[in-house]
């Protein structure tokens, strides 16, 4: 392994992540797009190197904002995490127009919702991981997803404790998503494990 | 960690899978609140020790101490170790709130601390807080009610 630590990766290694990025962010938000039927606008993907603290600072200050999150996790080729949150806002946009409904607050969620919320993210994040699979050629095997709604703090913290004996900081890929001229920052994060990270880099001849 | 003494507040915010430990002598008006995301320090070159139960516990328990805390009276409160996201077929995924408890409970055992109270497990996050002039602990998680330990 070249890298041990995600502070080691040179502007090369960060701009190869990038592209894996911006192109998984991409396909992301063409399939959001079509689920939506509205225009979905992606801004330049980035690659932060974040502790916690600041991850939750990044992503919007308030650590007990309750927000909606499905999670996949990543296996095989490359191990890791991958997250979309939803706030109320984006979820009630999306089931409005799957379903014909809203709903006023997140704790009115009932079983229909939760299901919804989570196939939504598990289309979205497994467009994004086959893009990128595909570009990089390696196998990764997807979990089945899985959600929850609850404060961001405790979700952006289950990353960094399944991770936490390896390093304080994550890598975290993200991109903005602008549907309706409403931006949505960060939603839609990438979290590979510094093994799996030393191999895409390897696969795609960084060395 | 946090420690005060006499009046006023201290919070620690969004507990997931971490677990937040109350301390409070109420003869000295004296509480700390550690705030550990893992079970144990592996990497002994670690100088984070307050993410670890073990280091951060005992590191709590010293400091408590150089400030007169005494065992016999001293009212111990947990809550956290909540398990966020569910994925079936990999059980071993996100328990690791699970694991800091027993953590978390099998070293205040072991340094001879009683649990007066506990909130953990279930699958939602936590805000905790000690009043350090009443000792007040409250449990605040959205959609449910206010929660006095």
């Amino acid at each position: 392994m070249r890298i041990h630590d995600y502070g080691e990766m040179n502007l090369h290694d960060l701009d190869v992540m990038r592209e894996i990025g911006s192109i998984g962010t991409g396909h992301a938000a063409t399939s959001l797009s079509q689920m939506l039927q509205k225009e979905v606008r992606i801004t330049f993907p980035q690659i932060k190197i974040l502790g916690y603290d600041e991850a939750v600072e990044s992503i919007g200050g308030n650590v007990e904002e309750i927000v909606g999150a499905t999670l996949v996790k990543m296996d095989d080729d490359i191990n890791g995490i991958m997250l979309f949150l939803f706030n109320l806002e984006l979820a009630n946009t999306v089931f409005e127009k799957m379903m014909g409904m809203t709903y006023p607050s997140f704790e009115q969620f009932d079983e229909m919702a939760y299901s919804a919320m989570t196939e939504i993210g598990n289309i979205i994040i497994c467009s994004y991981v086959n893009a990128f699979t595909e570009f990089v050629d390696l196998n990764i095997s997807l979990s089945v997803p899985s959600s929850c709604v609850s404060m961001l703090g405790a979700i952006l913290e289950v990353p960094i404790a399944e991770y936490g004996y390896e390093t304080d900081k994550l890598m975290y890929c993200t991109a903005d998503f602008v549907i309706d001229g409403k931006t949505y920052r960060d939603w839609l994060l990438m979290l590979p494990d510094i093994a799996s990270l030393n191999n895409i880099l390897k696969k795609l001849g960084v060395d | 960690m946090k420690l005060t003494r006499g009046q006023g507040e201290i919070i620690t915010y969004a507990l997931g899978s971490c677990i937040g430990i109350v301390f409070y002598d109420p003869f000295l008006k004296l509480g700390a609140l550690l705030h550990i995301m893992l079970p144990v320090r592996q990497n002994k070159d670690d100088p984070n020790l307050m993410k670890y139960a073990d280091t951060g516990l005992t590191e709590t328990i010293r400091k408590m101490t150089a400030f007169g805390m005494l065992k016999s009276r001293v009212i111990v409160k947990i809550a956290g170790g909540a398990k966020m996201f569910e994925i079936s077929g990999n059980a071993s995924f996100g328990n690791i709130g699970e694991r800091n408890a027993a953590a978390v409970r099998e070293i205040l055992k072991k340094e001879g601390f009683r649990i007066a109270a506990e909130d953990c497990g279930a699958n939602y996050a936590r805000t905790m807080s000690l009043d350090v002039a009443t000792g007040d602990v409250v449990i605040k998680s959205s959609g449910r009610p206010e929660k006095h330990l």
